[in-house]
């Protein structure tokens, strides 16, 4: 429970900006921060928004706000259409034009591939973790599934193997 | 309006059933299944008391009420402007993104020419002023607030509506605005909304006329009562283009036409000048306006490329005729590049020069 607080508090984002407090102040030791996001200059790129012919303005209401970022350098082109928000666009645009550019620029350095290694390592040991509490549970019940075998086997088979339900046993050995 | 192929309506029923209701107003499956979202996302934001067979039956409604024309920021109620959450009800026009955007540049023309540390030197004692025509929501005056407050330790941002509803929407808008936090409090006391009609300035009983009384330079060179900054975004729809199918259905049945089009009636006076055109009738009056109060800045909104040239035009022959605000420079920028999109007209006048009239072009 503690552990799980924990990994709350420090690892997502969206958890931190909200307004709880964590019951640690300081930062988990296998958590480094990620290297900061690439500024791009304002000068590399080009903000466009709504494309296409026909009228604009009063005579027509446009609630599609999408918003095309070009970084310039790079010719990468970044499209964000997320919400009905034009400058929440334009930032998620920014920001994912800036991943990848950084992307291209250190490869595996970059922030957004740290953050994907970091994130398949998380979910590697988690499915270790719990592969391993299976196996375990596994042997402890083949154990006393056993144990029990034996001990009405005089009396002869009257439930079976399988009676005790497989839900009814984690709970009990918990 | 071509007709929707059928194929393209299976298309949406199969990815959901109600996204051909969506079709009908949003032409692309793209844009419907975008509206589809965020219309599912606010049914599921306001359930918090109902059970989620409410939820299903409301979302429903409201794709039945967008199927028949009506805007979704209506039916939603609100309109995100700049980092803003705009309320939009009936009777007043609701917010368009490139009036966002320009709201933006003046923001940034208001900080380089104006500011302090911008060479502009506006004196500390004495607050920047800024009016808005033609508010409706109250978007601009609260999106320039929340721009430029941390910049001018005073401001002054009044708004002109002619529509009670609108005034009556633009100051809950500030109300709103300040309770979620996206605006500062001192919000509420720098920014205000006031009843007038633009067209009405010339007369000298009028409510408009009222507001710019303390505004109003008079004529020795003390200027530091002027007004610094005008923007605007007037009804500039030709009757032809409201009536002719180029202004959308949605539009013109449920958006009001008193925001759209400019009274053909209240031209008269007007329809001797040379290359008068009806849609830019509000223009005329607001340059009036600025040749009298001597306007430092003035942003304006026009419906397309060739209105902007029109109206920049009409602005230069108005304000050469005084020789105070003969050195004013009109340029045209663009919001979006293409010619049939609003472009913004800019006037500025240094108060110091006092050359010929210049009329660039970028």
């Amino acid at each position: 429970m503690l552990r799980h607080l924990r990994r709350l508090s420090t690892c997502t984002p969206s958890a931190q900006l909200l307004p709880k407090r964590s019951l640690s102040t300081s930062q988990f030791l296998s958590e480094k921060a990620l290297p900061p996001r690439l500024k791009l200059l304002d000068a590399d790129i080009t903000i466009s928004y709504l494309k296409g012919t026909g009228p604009g303005g009063q005579k027509i209401n446009k609630t599609n706000s999408a918003v095309q970022v070009i970084h310039k350098p790079t010719g990468i082109v970044v499209k964000s259409q997320a919400t009905r928000s034009q400058s929440q666009n334009e930032k998620i645009a920014r920001q994912l034009l800036a991943d990848k550019v950084e992307q291209l620029l250190k490869g595996d350095e970059s922030r957004a591939a740290l953050k994907a290694e970091r994130e398949r390592k998380k979910k590697a040991s988690r499915a270790k973790k719990s592969r391993r509490k299976y196996r375990e549970l596994e042997e402890k019940k083949g154990v006393e599934s056993g144990g029990w075998k034996g001990e009405v086997d005089g009396e002869g088979l009257r439930g079976g193997e399988g009676k005790p339900q497989d839900g009814d046993y984690v709970v009990e050995v918990k | 309006m071509p007709r929707i192929p059928t194929r393209l309506i299976v298309e949406a029923y199969q990815h959901d059933a109600l996204l051909p209701l969506l079709l009908r107003e949003c032409r692309t499956l793209d844009s419907a299944k975008h509206e589809l979202r965020w219309l599912r996302e606010h049914a599921l934001r306001v359930k918090s008391e109902a059970t989620p067979h409410f939820s299903r039956t409301l979302l429903r409604t409201m794709c039945v009420a967008r199927s028949k024309g009506i805007p979704l920021q209506y039916i939603l109620g609100d309109q995100p402007f700049g980092d803003l959450d705009i309320k939009c009800t009936r009777g007043v026009l609701i917010p368009r993104q490139e009036t966002e955007t320009i709201t933006y540049h003046a923001a940034k023309l208001i900080l380089d020419k104006l500011s302090k540390d911008g060479g502009g030197g506006i004196d500390k004692n004495r607050p920047l002023r800024i009016i808005d025509l033609c508010t409706g929501t109250g978007c601009i005056p609260l999106l320039l607030h929340s721009l430029l407050s941390p910049h001018f330790p005073k401001i002054t941002i009044t708004g002109i509506d002619i529509s009670t509803v609108a005034i009556g929407l633009a100051r809950e808008n500030r109300e709103r605005n300040v309770r979620l936090g996206l605006l500062s409090k001192r919000a509420l006391t720098d920014v205000n909304f006031q009843h007038g009609n633009v067209l009405e300035y010339a007369d000298h009983t009028s409510a408009l006329n009222k507001v710019f009384q303390d505004v109003r330079v008079p004529p020795s060179p003390h200027l530091d009562l002027g007004c610094d900054v005008i923007i605007s975004n007037p009804p500039y729809i030709s009757p032809q283009d409201y009536r002719n199918g180029t202004t959308s259905r949605s539009v013109r049945m449920f958006e009001p036409k008193l925001a759209l089009v400019p009274p053909e009636e209240s031209s008269t006076p007007l329809l001797g000048e040379r290359n008068f055109q009806i849609e830019d009738l509000f223009y005329y009056h607001i340059a009036a306006i600025i040749a009298k109060c001597m306007v430092r800045l003035t942003v304006l909104e026009c419906g397309s490329r060739l209105q902007a040239m029109r109206v920049a035009t009409l602005c230069r022959n108005i304000l050469q005729k005084r020789s105070e605000t003969s050195g004013a420079t009109i340029s045209v920028w663009s919001v979006t590049g293409v010619d049939t999109h609003p472009y913004a007209v800019l006037i500025q006048m240094s108060l110091n020069n006092k050359g010929p009239c210049q009329g660039q072009q970028r």
